[in-house]
């Protein structure tokens, strides 16, 4: 059985207020997640310039990568590349990705902050 | 003294009804040819926010929503001076006048939907492993292991979002003829299948309730939170935006009220 959760504003609003679900503590988490969505903006400022071009450069990056990896496999879905054309492709991905590990561990930056929030258009990545 | 700023009304008219706003200050209409800004003056910028102060603000569009359509404005926006607003206003003038033609009458509601993204995704590989839906090559070079691993993961995230967009089309299929106008996030998190904003008439509000519980008691293992009716938040939409102009949204405001709750952490 799951404990079903409806309540009503208690406040002094007047919109007369429904939140419904079966499943609070699940929704709770999940919009946790979605808050911490981070950064928001770049946070540049004089102690941290350094990291936080690197940050919006290494996302740049990134970004180019996960396309040029999402094109090589509909590609190779396709069926329209040699097992040559394969190795090559495997061997610039695997040597761009090693690069970006390197990259990311000089900076110190992690995989989740590789993004940027583009407002209205949701998040870069 | 700043001027604290809750929401633009289609009205340039005094506010007849008192209404108290942010450190109890009086809600004014600051007119502008024929509508107006509904705010309140501070002694100085909110120097924290507090879910008193969240709550309050939502508090006073509420209650100007019975009385005029109401473009809510977000939390803590401030002008330092009258003319300041004014050319705020006047710079988004027709932009006003064209929302409020939208949403004249309408409330917002939100869906959320949660699904059992493990179990999908562990039926996703099984059937990938069965159909063998796999790349022929040799992986005899670290270079061929990689790509069949990525390729693999390819698959497989495909077929997931292929997924989630049959099980969103199933449930927006219950208000999509109710709703006039809609939002639709996919996927902001693994489990969040859904999050969704729905713009509805006010005479419609019973019709989308029922819609919900249609779809609440239809058989399946998606997860579902309800909220609304809400001021049109996510649906002002301004054609002149300026990146320092943002809108508060129905996201903050659930939630200040489940952290009020004490359900969410701060």
């Amino acid at each position: 059985m799951h404990n079903k959760a409806c309540s009503r504003d208690e406040s002094s609003m007047t919109m007369n207020r429904t939140i419904e679900t079966d499943s609070q503590e699940e929704f709770i988490e999940e919009i946790e997640k979605v808050k911490d969505v981070l950064p928001k903006r770049i946070d540049a400022n004089p102690k941290n310039v350094e990291k936080g071009l690197a940050k919006l450069v290494l996302t740049l990056v990134e970004l180019i990568r996960k396309l040029l990896e999402k094109q090589a496999m509909r590609r190779i879905e396709g069926g329209s590349l040699s097992e040559e054309e394969i190795e090559g492709i495997g061997e610039t991905l695997m040597k761009l990705e090693n690069k970006m590990k390197e990259l990311k561990e000089i900076f110190g930056l992690k995989d989740e902050e590789l993004n940027l929030n583009l407002g209205p258009l949701g998040d870069l990545m | 003294m700043v001027i604290y700023t809750y929401g633009v009304i289609d009205s340039k008219n005094i506010i007849d009804e008192t209404i108290f706003g942010l450190e109890g200050g009086g809600i004014n209409n600051v007119s502008y040819r024929d509508i107006g800004v509904a705010v309140s003056e501070l002694r100085q910028k909110l120097q924290e926010i507090t879910d008193a102060n969240v709550l309050k603000h939502e508090e006073v569009i509420e209650t100007l929503m019975t009385k005029f359509t109401v473009l809510p404005v977000r939390f803590s926006t401030i002008f330092n001076t009258k003319e300041d607003l004014l050319s705020m206003v006047e710079f988004y003038y027709q932009d006003f006048k064209d929302n409020f033609d939208r949403l004249h009458n309408k409330v917002e509601f939100g869906i959320k939907v949660i699904w059992l993204q493990d179990t999908i995704k562990q039926r996703i590989i099984d059937a990938y492993q069965k159909t063998k839906h796999n790349l022929s090559i040799s992986s005899e070079s670290p270079a061929k292991t990689f790509v069949k691993e990525k390729f693999e993961k390819h698959i497989i995230d495909k077929e997931f979002q292929e997924e989630a967009d049959r099980c969103i089309a199933v449930v927006d299929d219950y208000f999509n003829k109710i709703a006039t106008e809609k939002r639709l996030k996919k996927l902001q998190t693994e489990s969040l299948l859904l999050n969704a904003a729905y713009l509805v008439e006010k005479d419609k509000q019973d019709d989308f309730k029922k819609a919900f519980e249609q779809l609440k008691n239809a058989p399946g293992d998606l997860k579902f939170l309800f909220s609304g009716p809400w001021p049109c938040y996510n649906f002002v939409a301004l054609t002149r935006k300026p990146a320092s102009v943002d809108y508060f949204n129905t996201e903050d405001m659930l939630g200040r009220l489940l952290a009020q709750q004490g359900l969410l952490k701060r």
